[in-house]
């Protein structure tokens, strides 16, 4: 079952700030939160402002290493599935492991490209930005 | 000296030996995927770095004329890096060192980089200003001395190498984006388009998200229903990008050369093998009164040679580690890189 918690516009870096505590507000440790999105749509810079809410300032681009691991008010696993080629991959580097750590919240990137791999029940962020003017970010709940 | 490097942090399995400055043999996997895989390009993973480690060692060995005995010293990759990929080969360089009492050197990998240009040099004047460009990391550093090495920036968002890729993935060029764009570039002209230049309050800080979206708001302004530019367009764009991404990347160093004295100038990582930007870092060098430290391109991608020379400028330093206390780590640091200046 899908639920839609919220749909924001974002026209600005400052308008993206405050949907990242919105966010927030639904998420805690253990999450698991599945970002949507084109290149360019602006993913890694809402878990950037997402994980300054956690005390981490320091989120950079994950699509070369794969994951980033930080250590916030929670743990923090930044996936990025963009180079990935097969499921297999990411079963390899301890997929299993990092997605059954309770302690830890999880964003992943281009997670629609593996679906079978992501949690039955998890937080999937939409980033729509057809108009270069606005872009439309929803936070929906899986379970 | 014989020392042999093992490098397997991400997507390289790469196996060196050098003989002091000198490399004897480098041999990275994926420039031997058709005679170890007939073409076909290995999956991302622990099995794969150890399917190849061990071919690699045996046939770097050969190539080099030398035993497993003849080696002084075993140095490998300890992170950053995937934890399952780190540890195929630094388990093994270990294991072999341990079993034959030979000194083991856990490894940075971006300090592999940093020092890669002192492949075959002697006598470097420190302090060096140093920029580490690749696929995951873009970083301004002063080498003080092997062992003395401060951060200054470094990205806030996407690496270099990362919007090289997109980039040329947006805008239909191919891939691997560095040379294809380097290559669209080369035939663009000068002043058709041209896109921002990040301006972020911290001076020796990068950014290149704001102009991949740059790139991205053209495609999108120019070309509708997902149609690409053309030839011609395609190279206009690459040039704009080219100029505006090499613009990022040297106006922090040319910020410290203001405000500190240096007396070399280091260029390395995946992105060092960008022509234009070689061509810059010599400009400011010659303009600076500058050392110019650049290594060859087989030096610039992830290889092992860089963890042989990293591991032969600690031993040099007088460097003692007891190996056996330390573990691979996928946010690896080691007690050499300090803090902001």
């Amino acid at each position: 079952m899908t639920k839609t918690l919220f749909t924001s516009n974002s026209s600005s870096l400052s308008d993206t700030k405050k949907i990242a505590s919105e966010v927030v507000k639904y998420i805690s440790p253990g999450s698991f939160v599945a970002l949507k999105g084109n290149l360019g749509a602006g993913k890694t810079q809402l878990v950037k402002y997402i994980s300054e809410q956690y005390g981490v300032y320091s989120v950079s681009s994950p699509t070369f290493a794969i994951v980033n691991e930080y250590n916030g008010t929670f743990k923090i696993y930044h996936f990025d599935f963009y180079r990935i080629k097969n499921e297999n991959e990411l079963i390899d580097l301890g997929w299993f492991d990092y997605i059954n750590d309770e302690n830890a919240i999880i964003f992943t990137e281009w997670a629609d490209l593996f679906p079978a791999l992501i949690p039955a029940s998890c937080y999937n962020i939409n980033i729509i930005n057809d108009n270069p003017e606005n872009r439309i970010i929803t936070l929906e709940k899986i379970e | 000296m014989y020392i042999l490097g093992i490098e397997t942090s991400c997507d390289e399995t790469s196996v060196a030996i050098i003989e002091n400055n000198r490399v004897l043999v480098n041999l990275v996997s994926s420039q031997m995927f058709h005679k170890l895989y007939g073409g076909v390009v290995p999956e991302l993973s622990s099995r794969a770095h150890l399917e190849q480690l061990f071919p690699l060692i045996r046939e770097s060995l050969k190539t080099a004329g030398l035993q497993i005995e003849d080696i002084d010293i075993i140095a490998a990759t300890a992170g950053p890096g995937l934890i399952g990929a780190l540890m195929v080969g630094y388990n093994s360089g270990k294991t072999i060192a341990h079993s034959l009492g030979k000194q083991f050197f856990p490894v940075n990998h971006i300090e592999g980089h940093m020092f890669s240009g002192f492949i075959g040099r002697e006598n470097i004047s420190y302090p060096v200003l140093n920029l580490t460009v690749s696929g995951g990391h873009t970083i301004l550093s002063v080498l003080n001395s092997p062992t003395s090495i401060n951060i200054l920036g470094s990205t806030l968002d996407d690496a270099a190498g990362e919007a090289f890729d997109k980039v040329a993935k947006l805008t239909g060029m191919g891939y691997p984006g560095g040379p294809a764009i380097q290559n669209y570039a080369s035939k663009g002209n000068e002043g058709k388009i041209s896109f921002p230049v990040a301006s972020l309050k911290s001076k020796y800080d990068f950014s290149f998200s704001g102009l991949k979206t740059a790139v991205l708001r053209y495609i999108q302004a120019n070309y509708k229903n997902g149609e690409l530019p053309g030839e011609d367009e395609k190279s206009d764009i690459a040039l704009a990008f080219q100029n505006s991404a090499i613009n990022s990347l040297i106006n922090p160093v040319k910020f410290a050369l203001k405000n500190h004295k240096f007396r070399s100038l280091s260029l390395n990582g995946g992105v060092a093998a960008n022509k234009k930007l070689r061509e810059s870092f010599k400009n400011i060098a010659e303009k600076n009164s500058l050392e110019l430290l650049i290594p060859d391109f087989e030096y610039c991608g992830d290889n092992a040679a860089m963890i042989a020379i990293r591991a032969k400028l600690l031993n040099d330093s007088g460097v003692k580690i007891n190996y056996l206390k330390y573990e691979p780590f996928p946010s690896f640091r080691s007690e050499f890189l300090e803090n902001n200046m």
